[in-house]
């Protein structure tokens, strides 16, 4: 079968292809892993960061933990997940580091500004709306949410990723939810 | 005043358990979560309740485009050689040498060896040989370390839509065994490939 072939770069391949192939240390392969979900995990960081500061070093780092424990990876098809909650730990801890408890009696933030004429007017996206409101949400409620909402993370999970009792966490998310849904429906 | 008495007339939304039928915004989301099962008719029947629920929908409707812009408005970044860069100089890739494979040799002095990691990359090499195939993860079984251990290969392999199966994976045993027979002393018994992705080439027209 010598002669033309046609090309086969590993980036067209499925996760279970290049994650199996970056376990066994093709740094190409790894590459590929960091092209497809980078952005992905950039953006996670940054919304469970609520700031921009950072995002390149906890992602950086979560990357090269990603590396080290890759050989561990029984399901290299199940990556993306895999690497979104290392991630998730890497951007919390660095959260702690800043503030070692996490204040899960925060005030809560002031009612959502109603649907005001100049509101509407200001013509904002919805999904604007949500990336602003999500700011809003005190940060125990917004780490829960994040978590749960674009991590997919089982409330199990959340609580012991955020050291809080299972029932702490269902009511930060109750918390979250009703301000996000009522922030977001005032401004439909 | 709690904070939510001043909010808006919401088109009948509201969201204190007198208002979902005794139900909570907490009790409402895992209801969705669970996929609305098994049907609770006190959630089903109620207005207000359903009024909540599709505000719940909408929100996570909103929250999974919002994943995605995140993701889109991070491309540029994430695609930075510089960033890039650091985190593969960062990486050691010779923590993946792993066992040390011995090669034998005529004088009983000499000590030679290559590593799994080597073997692998030898391995791997073999799709160099076969139109359209990608080599994934690959495994030994049995003790590499030992000399004449008999040893079986296990190899994940993607294959390009529209070749047929068995001839591809004939060929890459054949390949991968005369490989580790010219470069190894591996008492090679058995070749698994296990096929289980049939990919597409890439548009030509996409930048890569």
């Amino acid at each position: 079968m010598a002669g033309e072939h046609h090309r086969r770069p590993v980036e067209t391949a499925d996760d279970r292809i290049v994650a199996g192939r970056a376990a066994d240390g093709d740094a190409d392969a790894f590459r590929v892993l960091i092209l497809r979900y980078g952005p992905l995990m950039r953006g996670y960081a940054r919304r469970i960061l609520n700031s921009s500061d950072e995002v390149d070093d906890v992602v950086q780092d979560a990357f090269i933990t990603a590396w080290q424990q890759l050989p561990n990876l029984e399901r290299p098809e199940a990556v993306r997940s895999w690497l979104m909650r290392i991630v998730a730990h890497k951007a919390i801890g660095r959260l702690r580091a800043r503030r070692p408890q996490l204040d899960i009696t925060e005030i809560e933030p002031p009612a959502p500004e109603t649907a005001s004429p100049q509101r509407i007017t200001e013509q904002r996206s919805q999904l604007e709306e949500l990336s602003a409101a999500l700011g809003e949400l005190p940060e125990a409620q917004r780490q829960c949410w994040v978590l749960r909402e674009v991590a997919g993370y089982s409330y199990d999970d959340i609580a012991g990723e955020l050291d809080i009792p299972l029932s702490t966490v269902r009511g930060l998310l109750a918390r979250a939810r009703k301000y996000l849904i009522v922030r977001m429906e005032a401004w439909r | 005043m709690s904070p939510q008495d001043d909010l808006p007339e919401l088109n009948g939304l509201a969201l204190e358990p007198d208002d979902l039928n005794g139900h909570t915004v907490e009790e409402l989301s895992a209801y969705l979560d669970a996929d609305r099962t098994p049907p609770d008719p006190s959630i089903d029947e109620s207005p207000g309740c359903q009024l909540a629920l599709q505000a719940m929908q909408r929100l996570r409707g909103l929250s999974a485009a919002l994943a995605e812009a995140d993701a889109e408005a991070e491309e540029k970044s994430a695609r930075d050689e510089g960033w890039i860069s650091r985190i593969l100089g960062a990486i050691a890739v010779d923590a993946r040498a792993g066992r040390r494979i011995p090669i034998a040799h005529p004088d009983p002095m000499a000590d030679l060896g290559i590593t799994e990691g080597a073997v692998r990359g030898i391995i791997r090499a073999a799709e160099d040989e076969i139109d359209g195939v990608i080599i994934g993860r690959c495994r030994f079984t049995g003790d590499v370390t030992v000399p004449d251990e008999p040893i079986g290969i296990v190899v994940d392999a993607s294959v390009l839509w529209g070749t047929s199966l068995p001839t591809i994976a004939d060929a890459l045993r054949t390949a991968i065994r005369r490989r580790l027979a010219a470069h190894t002393d591996l008492n090679v018994q058995a070749v698994d490939v296990t096929i289980h992705d049939i990919h597409q080439l890439p548009a030509e027209e996409e930048p890569s």
